[in-house]
């Protein structure tokens, strides 16, 4: 029963739901089955998001347990701790390297309920102390040499197919970026999803 | 998974969100008149609706709230329209008053009402299972688990009402509606929509004293009916799990059995697949009238039937009344729970607990020891948009009150619902659309302080307005708050009575709220603009003081709304910044006003910093900042260091010229 679970995360109103979506055309075009479960709402204030996808033909659930995804995607780093406890042992993180501080950390800063900010060195410490597998992407710097500065999810999305290479073509995502961006910006889509990919294999 | 995806007219499979498929279903089943009213996990249904609504005749509305969507639905399909409305799971209380009546006078088109519950509360102020609507008004009722399912239903359920001539239910949960899948897209053969001849098809549809006691009797037979003629429906389906893969067959000596329907289904398949048990599983998708053979004659020869479903024990009660002979399982042997919504690992325990199976893997202490990295880990909570105008408002609200304890604080449902959330807390009370204005009549009775309500554009006209009226009509002491904000902010900024557009971006009219008000009779109102935050102190305190019902209206465009409009009018926007020359990191601006895009810089002396992808340039920090260290970026290239409120604002500045790259 061979399956593919990825958590897809970051901060409300970031594309992670565009994200989703084109993973979920990538299945469709390469003939696979998949299913989401997704967050719509309320938690898209900048709040924390998390998407669920599940490919494979015997997924029923739009919910993946706890030690069970092979792969996690995040947008911003903390986030990708805060739902470490999806990952399966030896799993792999695809981490933006990014790193945003909630308001709410800011003003109990500024309140003196913390001594300081929690730094983006230690949130990759304590996620590989969860044994796993972590490749960072600076997707913001890729994204911009792509000529699309909005296209950091796309950057991510070329680093998880990257990953994914053994089971889903690497052709199907492409396809399905250029079928879901607008028409002007699928070249520079494309040279950002490129980019990324290669950030993975390096 | 597009919206183009919901309109093309070519038939193959599709990745789509469940709201989607649904709305794709309905326009395949020619769908005439469609009515909503806003609110998650269902909201994806009237957007994509207003978009289709450009390309398909067919007549739609954002109704003023979900009673009004429904009778009008209904009005459609008293001329035998098929038509279909949908709401959350509280939107149904709102509805029910209409619900309840027309199930005794039936209904000639096919109509069908989706009631989406939200088990886990995520956007909703409760937990309501929307079942016991079915089973109370005595209405046909079904469940999907899947986006595919959902479209099978949507079909078959304006056949169902057509053929029975009712009212039917569709019931849906946040983890149906907002799952994608991969589904088929049929044929989309759409009529005109014309009008016909009342005459031709008149029959009274009232009901009271003697009418109603005929309608009751009618529709108790047309429930019989159903169940009997439904008996057989391939939406209740027997399956058998063999412990490693799902059969259509088999399992005829089979002793444990499971009894399911919705998203519970989908766990307890997977679940059953890690435990490595086989089972007969009866997946309901008539959960109204219940298929009582069909239950019946599935527990024959079996040892245990375990329910499992989310929420009350709606269909384990239904089993125990039904089977006697067999053990059955549940919540009422508090092996599930009755609340929050479930998942592999909690359907997982509770089937291992009553098959004695070992769980495979302990997920309670995985999570535990994964999560103790993730403390260093400060919350990230929803808040209000950079550049929202209710922060402004209720940073001047805060100003004028003093003391929070001064006051009694009557909030209602939209986007300031958030601040009775950390780190504000600040809201005495917050029940349902609308209360705050009921609420406060009670309160301002009983309470030395004095009250005030707060309510937004769109849940005024929903709910707000007969609170409204009794307060003026009682000459109660409350100071009514409006925060207008032109649109249904929460829910994906839809259209309201208050907005100039009406459903899928046509002219409607627009209600002035200011008018309203003064028609019903509240003595004083003021009117602000939310940005301009030190000049409202005084005027709220005025508000404040006065004895009798005064109203604030507090104008400013939602920011997500606004900026989107002016973007997409080719406006620039034009950050803020940090004048670090100037900052004495004193932190006004953090700890007053918590903006998204501000935060603070510990190398730098701890002065703050705006982030200009997040920052969209409404200016009020840069009032509020004592040092004046806050400044516009325009005045970097040259602009007039001044934010821009509406549409029309900009393009003044257009006309101009003094909006420059
Ligand atoms: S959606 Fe609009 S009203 Fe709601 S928090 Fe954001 S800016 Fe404010
Ligand atoms: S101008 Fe200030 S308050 Fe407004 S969005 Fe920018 S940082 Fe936030």
């Amino acid at each position: 029963m061979k399956q593919t679970n990825i958590i897809l995360c970051g901060i409300g109103g970031e594309g992670l739901v565009l994200l989703s979506n084109i993973i979920g055309e990538t299945c469709r075009i390469a003939g696979e089955n998949v299913i989401s479960g997704e967050m719509h709402g309320l938690a898209q204030r900048s709040g924390s998001v998390i998407v669920h996808m599940r490919i494979g033909d015997e997924v029923l659930s739009p919910l993946i347990p706890p030690g069970e995804a092979d792969v996690i995607v995040s947008l911003e780093v903390m986030e990708a701790l805060r739902y470490i406890h999806y990952l399966k042992p030896g799993g792999t993180v695809i981490t933006n390297k990014r790193l945003v501080h909630p308001p709410g950390e800011t003003l109990d800063l500024v309140l003196r309920k913390i001594e300081r900010y929690v730094e983006y060195e230690e949130v990759l410490e304590a996620i590989k102390s969860n044994d796993a597998n972590v490749v960072e992407v600076n997707a913001l710097s890729l994204a911009k040499k792509a000529d699309e500065v909005r296209a950091q999810n796309v950057v991510l999305l070329g680093a998880l197919s990257a990953s994914l290479s053994g089971s889903i073509p690497m052709k199907s995502f492409l396809d399905a970026v250029e079928e879901t961006v607008p028409k002007k910006a699928v070249e520079s889509n494309v040279k950002a999803f490129e980019l990324g990919a290669d950030a993975y294999e390096s | 998974m597009s919206f183009k995806d919901v309109i093309d007219e070519e038939e193959r499979e599709a990745y789509m969100l469940c709201n989607e498929a649904i709305v794709r279903a309905a326009l395949e089943a020619d769908v005439q008149l469609v009515s909503f009213y806003p609110g998650a996990p269902q909201t994806e249904i009237l957007d994509n609706f207003e978009k289709a609504s450009n390309k398909y005749d067919l007549k739609i509305e954002v109704a003023t709230n979900e009673k009004v969507a429904l009778e009008t639905v209904a009005g459609g399909a008293m001329l035998g329209k098929r038509s279909l409305t949908s709401m959350k799971s509280v939107g149904t209380n709102v509805a029910s008053d209409a619900l309840y009546t027309l199930a005794y006078t039936g209904l000639k088109g096919g109509c069908l009402c989706l009631i989406a519950d939200d088990p886990h509360a995520h956007s909703s102020q409760s937990e309501q299972d929307g079942r016991w609507f079915g089973l109370t008004a005595y209405l046909p009722m079904l469940e999907p688990s899947t986006p595919r399912e959902a479209m099978e239903m949507v079909k078959k359920g304006f056949e169902l009402s057509e053929k029975f001539g009712t009212l039917v239910l569709i019931r849906t949960t946040t983890r149906v509606n907002h799952q994608s899948g991969i589904v088929p897209l049929g044929p989309m053969k759409r009529t005109p929509f014309e009008k016909v001849s009342w005459k031709n098809m008149k029959r009274p549809y009232t009901s009271v004293g003697e009418l109603a006691r005929k309608g009751k009797k009618e529709m108790l037979e047309r429930m019989e009916e159903i169940r009997e003629k439904m008996a057989d429906s391939s939406l209740n389906r027997v399956e058998y799990f063999d412990g490693q893969k799902l059969t259509d067959e088999g399992g005829d000596e089979e002793k444990l059995g499971v009894i399911t329907a919705g998203v519970a289904h989908s766990y307890t398949v997977e679940a059953l697949s890690r435990l490595g048990s086989s089972a007969k599983i009866l997946k309901l998708g008539v959960i109204n009238p219940m298929p009582e053979d069909v239950i019946k004659k599935f527990c024959q020869g079996l040892d245990k039937v375990v329910v499992v479903e989310e929420l009350s024990p709606y269909i384990e009660d239904v089993v125990r009344r039904l089977v006697k002979d067999v053990d059955v399982y549940g919540k009422r042997t508090d092996h599930f729970s009755e609340a929050l919504e479930y998942g592999i690992p909690s359907v997982l325990l509770g089937l291992s607990e009553i098959t004695g199976v070992e769980a495979p893997f302990d997920y309670k202490k995985h999570c535990r020891e994964m999560k103790k990295h993730g403390e260093i880990l400060p919350q990230r909570l929803p808040v209000f948009c950079a550049g929202c105008p209710h922060r402004a408002t209720f940073w001047a609200l805060r100003r004028a009150v003093g003391d929070p304890d001064k006051v009694f604080f009557s909030n209602d449902i939209g986007c300031y619902s958030m601040m009775c959330l950390p780190p504000v807390e600040w809201s005495d009370t917050l029940l349902c659309m609308g209360a705050s204005m009921g609420v406060a009549a009670g309160v301002q009775y009983a309470a030395e302080e004095k009250t005030i309500a707060v309510i937004g554009d769109s849940t005024l006209f929903h709910a707000g307005l007969p609170g409204v009226v009794n307060l003026v009509h009682n000459q109660d002491d409350v100071t009514i708050f409006v925060l207008d904000n032109a649109v249904t902010a929460m829910t994906g900024q839809q259209s309201h009575p208050g907005n100039p557009k009406k459903a899928g971006g046509r002219e409607g009219k627009k209600l002035d709220i200011r008018r309203v008000l003064e028609g019903l009779g509240v003595e004083k109102i003021y009117d602000i603009s939310s940005y301009e935050v030190k000049d409202n102190v005084p005027v709220i305190k005025e508000a404040l003081e006065h004895k009798g019902v005064s109203a604030v209206i507090s104008h400013g465009e939602c920011a997500l709304y606004h900026y989107r409009n002016y973007r997409h009018d080719g406006g620039k926007l034009v950050p803020y910044f940090i004048d670090l020359e100037t900052c004495e990191s004193v932190h006004a601006c953090v700890l007053n006003f918590m903006c998204p895009a501000i935060s603070v810089m510990p190398d730098k002396d701890g002065k703050a910093r705006i982030h200009q992808d997040i920052c969209v340039g409404c200016g009020v920090c840069a009032k509020l900042c004592p040092k004046g260290a806050i400044k516009s970026t325009a005045t970097i290239y040259g602009g007039e260091n001044k934010p821009i409120y509406t549409v029309e604002d900009y393009e003044k500045y257009v006309e101009k010229k003094e909006v420059k790259e």
